[in-house]
């Protein structure tokens, strides 16, 4: 039977037997659907489900006088369920916390794997390991190379220095500087090498690296004066405002 | 229109997840939800699956910025054919779904280039 015909009987009958039909001729497509939103988060099986019961409310919905083809009509349908699903669930929370799974996962089977064939393993083995995605793999491990702000920049971390003393200021201080009147007098007190470094870092936001080169001077030279400066200019505001 | 990245290679699907992974990357780097960006890579395989299916022995996959994230993916290499149908109807319907802007260029029946945009 064609089906037009089927979902004109269905609609006249309201035979429960003609729409499981119609759900079981195109059940494919929730399932095609749903492998492909596979790896965001939730689970093959959950998706099919959010799909095929799409599926059965597209079979009520689906006026066929109107001479659609009830695939065409269909996909667009259960893909917005699978939408709406995936924001109703906030996958902002779930996601972070599943790779962070994965990660504990992945170090154990690389362990594992390690011990029995004597090599790293690879992404792929890995993913067959952990029946999931390579993509999922790469993923999570990327996910982990997450850099501490506190790590030494240097990798002898001789001088001791942060990848957050380093890196070129993000905030707008220089301005706020300006606008209180108390810190512009502060700075006023210091001398022109100690303003330079203000400046540099404050003001073009340069990182101690791109200050130092500026200046003709070390990395390490402009990292103690900013800390002396800052000290000065704290201990100046403190004096400032007992007064 | 700035152009930041353009990948030429195989359709091999196990060159798909490189692919997939580079379009994540350039989305988060415009700054796109991750919802988005999920969107837009299951955008870039099912493009890739309609020229696998086209008859195209490889691709090209452009990336560009303005306020979002634009791709243009082209076939190459081989002899456009129009593909299965059922399949191409089920891939187009979900383009169709995941993109207001889809653009399809099609030659004798055959698809020749797709594009699309993300972002506001």
């Amino acid at each position: 039977m064609e089906d037009g015909e089927l979902f004109k009987r269905y609609r006249e009958t309201g035979d429960i037997a003609d729409r499981n039909r119609i759900v079981e001729k195109y059940l494919y497509i929730a399932s095609v659907l749903a492998k492909k939103f596979v790896g965001r988060g939730v689970e093959y099986d959950d998706l099919f489900q959010v799909a095929s019961l799409a599926l059965m409310k597209g079979v009520e919905r689906f006026d066929e006088s109107k001479g659609l083809q009830f695939s065409t009509f269909i996909t667009p349908t259960i893909t917005g369920e699978i939408k709406n699903y995936f924001r109703d669930r906030s996958r902002l929370v779930h996601l972070p916390r599943r790779v962070a799974e994965l990660r504990v996962k992945i170090k154990r089977a690389a362990d594992e794997l390690l011990t029995e064939t004597g090599k790293k393993p690879t992404a792929q083995q890995l993913a067959q390991r952990l029946n999931v995605t390579e993509e999922e793999i790469v993923r999570a491990m990327e996910a982990g190379a997450v850099v501490s702000l506190d790590r030494n920049a240097d990798q002898d971390g001789e001088d001791g220095m942060s990848f957050y003393e380093v890196l070129a200021s993000e905030d707008n201080f220089a301005e706020q500087l300006e606008n209180r009147d108390m810190v512009v007098s502060a700075v006023k007190k210091l001398n022109d090498t100690e303003k330079e470094i203000i400046r540099c870092r404050f003001d073009e936001e340069l990182s101690q690296t791109e200050t130092a080169r500026r200046m003709g001077v070390s990395q390490m030279f402009v990292s103690r004066m900013e800390r002396k400066i800052l000290d000065k200019l704290k201990n100046d505001l403190k004096k400032s405002m007992a007064d | 229109m700035e152009e930041l990245l353009a990948l030429s290679f195989a359709l091999k699907s196990d060159l798909f997840t490189t692919v997939r992974l580079t379009a994540g990357g350039i989305c988060a780097r415009a700054g796109l939800s991750l919802d988005d960006a999920e969107d837009c890579k299951v955008c870039v395989t099912e493009s890739l699956l309609l020229f696998m299916r086209n008859g195209y022995s490889s691709a090209r996959v452009q990336f560009a910025q303005d306020n979002g994230v634009c791709v243009r993916l082209t076939g190459e290499n081989g002899r456009g054919a129009a593909g299965d149908s059922a399949e191409d109807e089920i891939s187009y319907s979900l383009l169709g779904a995941l993109v207001e802007n889809l653009n399809v260029e099609r030659k004798d029946g055959a698809v020749t280039e797709i594009t699309f945009r993300f972002g506001s």
